[in-house]
């Protein structure tokens, strides 16, 4: 019985449907206790989404009235085309989107030549530096929320992209890792290019960024992904509607279901909320599959913050 | 070829070496505007605001000119102050409700995908990740409509089995935990992922081991692997903290902090001095908050690793 299963070893030969395959379990498969164990929390952590997904496709009355059923005939994208008509989801979209090319595009850009810095030279100062860039890692957000919303104001960037880019936009965890990676490649294919007349910066764009390709999308993703969702600080540097990111645009909507500002019938604001969440998931989900290992590879580099 | 160009460019003299004490000036500027920008960002986006917060958090400024040194009144204040210790307890109570099942979830579901043998590993994985790379906001706003009294789904749900329905956003007994669920169900996915790349770092030889002395599966787990995993499961619980003591999208979005302030978090309370443009005990609650972080972050470090 040194194969027990992990979860409860007497509960198998009762319960073991007879159709599984009975393996010689020498190599220890996982039991089919364990298995469905699996299986089970893998289907409550997609119930919600597809739940959601789902519903925002149905009739707005039957949201509310029959929210356990589907009924595939009665499909309808009603939803969302009030949705795009009463939402500034567009607009929320546009936002995202500059924020996330220029953000984004600061940070893969500066941060791997920081952490190329940080990796292959000697200089004085780089300990402090680098110390900067671990502090800038350890440091909670909070402190830095209401002293920067003040600078902001100061600057007259509240409202603008400038307060909703340039706060963060080099991510020192990006630095961090960029430092990991290049630390990686070997110095002699650097001094080769030196010595063939590359210049610093040659060195770094024509030799490092190519060899660390797979570790720059998995910062890509990482970094869209972490921008995509962000909400604390775009929240609080836009008031404007104009100027809301996705995700702020969203949380408005739900202020209005749960403030006292409902004007349409329950039923279409649900129908309205879903339809946008939906849209705001998706595109996502969709980089998400298509991009998987990426992303765990980046979620993982992630855990090295530690 | 090219060379040939460098070493005549140098004038015939040959070594590497030489050519750096020729031109050194590029190799000695070149790292410092390198990390320029991040520097420049550094300064004006955290040291700046971090200097200008402290001296905030001795003054009473609520946004006007009339700016007044008051010393240690915020900090006073805050710690007489019995919603800032809700803050802290509510926090206190999600973190509860949250860390210890997942700790356990995310290592029972790692090791089983850790087995070779597991059946549909690959999509496992994927799919129990996905609630990590869904927006919170997005979720947040299913989770109130799910989650309603009279027409949410899961009332419905309960309703088919016969259970009466739960006031899940309305009651202060239930809020609480359904913001802890929704926490739980996005960030569970990250926990199991961060478990099964620390169980690949185990090596394989010394279950191979473990096995040959005959110890079972269960022991090798409760004696070997959670052990190994010491550091891994130190590294979930300060992220896991950090993140739930911070926690402001979550209840801000479906609870605004309430009922009663049941769900009003750390984090949240935060928000709720600039909300009122108590600029000054916002600031002070900011510091309060990081040092009671760093504390516990420590604390948890040191537990793991009592003997450093």
């Amino acid at each position: 019985m040194a194969n027990d299963t992990l979860l409860a070893p007497t509960a198998r030969p009762a319960l073991a449907p007879r159709r599984r395959r009975r393996t010689t379990s020498v190599d220890r498969a996982p039991s089919w206790l364990t298995w469905a164990f699996v299986a089970a929390l893998t289907v409550a952590f997609l119930v919600p989404v597809l739940w959601a997904v789902l519903s925002a496709f149905k009739p707005a009355g039957q949201i509310v009235s029959q929210p356990l059923s589907f009924d595939l005939s009665q499909a309808t994208t009603e939803n969302f085309a009030k949705m795009f008509r009463d939402v500034p989801i567009w607009t929320g979209f546009g936002n995202t989107a500059i924020v996330l090319v220029v953000k984004g595009g600061l940070t893969m850009f500066f941060a791997p030549l920081a952490g190329y810095a940080f990796a292959k030279y000697e200089f004085p100062g780089k300990n402090f530096l680098f110390g900067a860039v671990l502090a800038t890692l350890m440091l909670p957000i909070v402190v830095l929320i209401i002293p920067l919303l003040l600078e902001m104001k100061i600057l007259g960037w509240v409202n603008t992209y400038w307060g909703l880019i340039l706060p963060g936009a080099i991510d020192a965890f990006a630095i961090f890792w960029m430092r990991q990676t290049i630390a990686a490649v070997p110095d002699e294919l650097l001094d080769a290019a030196r010595i063939d007349g590359c210049g610093e910066f040659g060195i770094f764009w024509r030799i490092v960024v190519p060899v660390i390709r797979p570790g720059l999308a998995g910062l890509a993703v990482l970094t869209t992904m972490n921008i995509y969702n962000d909400f604390v600080w775009p929240v609080i540097v836009t008031s404007s509607e104009r100027m809301q990111t996705l995700q702020v645009v969203l949380s408005s909507l739900a202020a209005n279901i749960t403030g006292q500002t409902i004007t349409a019938d329950f039923a279409t604001v649900w129908g309205e909320l879903l339809a946008a969440s939906a849209v705001a998931m998706v595109p996502l989900l969709i980089a998400f599959l298509v991009l998987q290992k990426h992303f765990v590879n980046g979620i993982l580099a992630g855990s090295v913050k530690g | 070829m090219s060379l040939t160009q460098a070493v005549t460019r140098r004038g015939g003299s040959g070594t590497p070496r030489l050519r750096s004490l020729r031109r050194p000036q590029p190799r000695r500027i070149a790292p410092y505007v390198f990390v320029a920008p991040f520097l420049l960002l550094f300064v004006a986006f955290g040291v700046y605001p971090m200097l200008f917060a402290l001296r905030l958090s001795f003054t009473n400024w609520h946004g006007g000119a009339d700016a007044q040194w008051i010393g240690l009144d915020n900090y006073v204040y805050l710690l007489q102050n019995p919603l800032f210790w809700q803050s802290l307890g509510n926090s206190a109570v999600l973190w509860l409700l949250v860390v210890p099942a997942q700790l356990a979830l995310g290592l029972v579901t790692a090791v089983a995908l850790d087995n070779a043998k597991m059946r549909g590993r690959g999509f496992f994985r994927v799919a129990l990740l996905i609630p990590y790379v869904t927006p919170v906001v997005a979720m947040a706003q299913v989770w109130i409509i799910a989650f309603d009294r009279d027409y949410g789904v899961v009332n419905a749900a309960l309703g088919v089995l016969g259970l009466p329905d739960i006031g899940w956003l309305t009651t202060t007994t239930w809020a609480k935990p359904t913001i802890a669920l929704l926490f739980f169900w996005k960030t569970t996915g990250f926990v199991i992922i961060i478990m099964l790349s620390g169980l690949q770092s185990i090596p394989h030889e010394l279950y191979e081991a473990a096995a040959l002395d005959g110890a079972g599966r269960t022991r090798q787990l409760v004696q070997m692997t959670v052990p190994l995993m010491a550091r891994t499961v130190m590294f979930i619980v300060v992220v896991q903290t950090l993140g739930i003591f911070q926690m402001f999208a979550e209840p801000f979005v479906v609870t605004e902090g309430g009922p009663y302030s049941s769900t009003t978090t750390a984090g949240l309370y935060l928000y709720k001095h600039i909300q009122v443009s108590d600029l000054g005990t916002g600031a002070a609650n900011s510091f309060l908050l990081v040092v009671i972080l760093v504390a516990m972050s420590v604390a948890t470090v040191r537990l793991v690793r009592p003997r450093d």
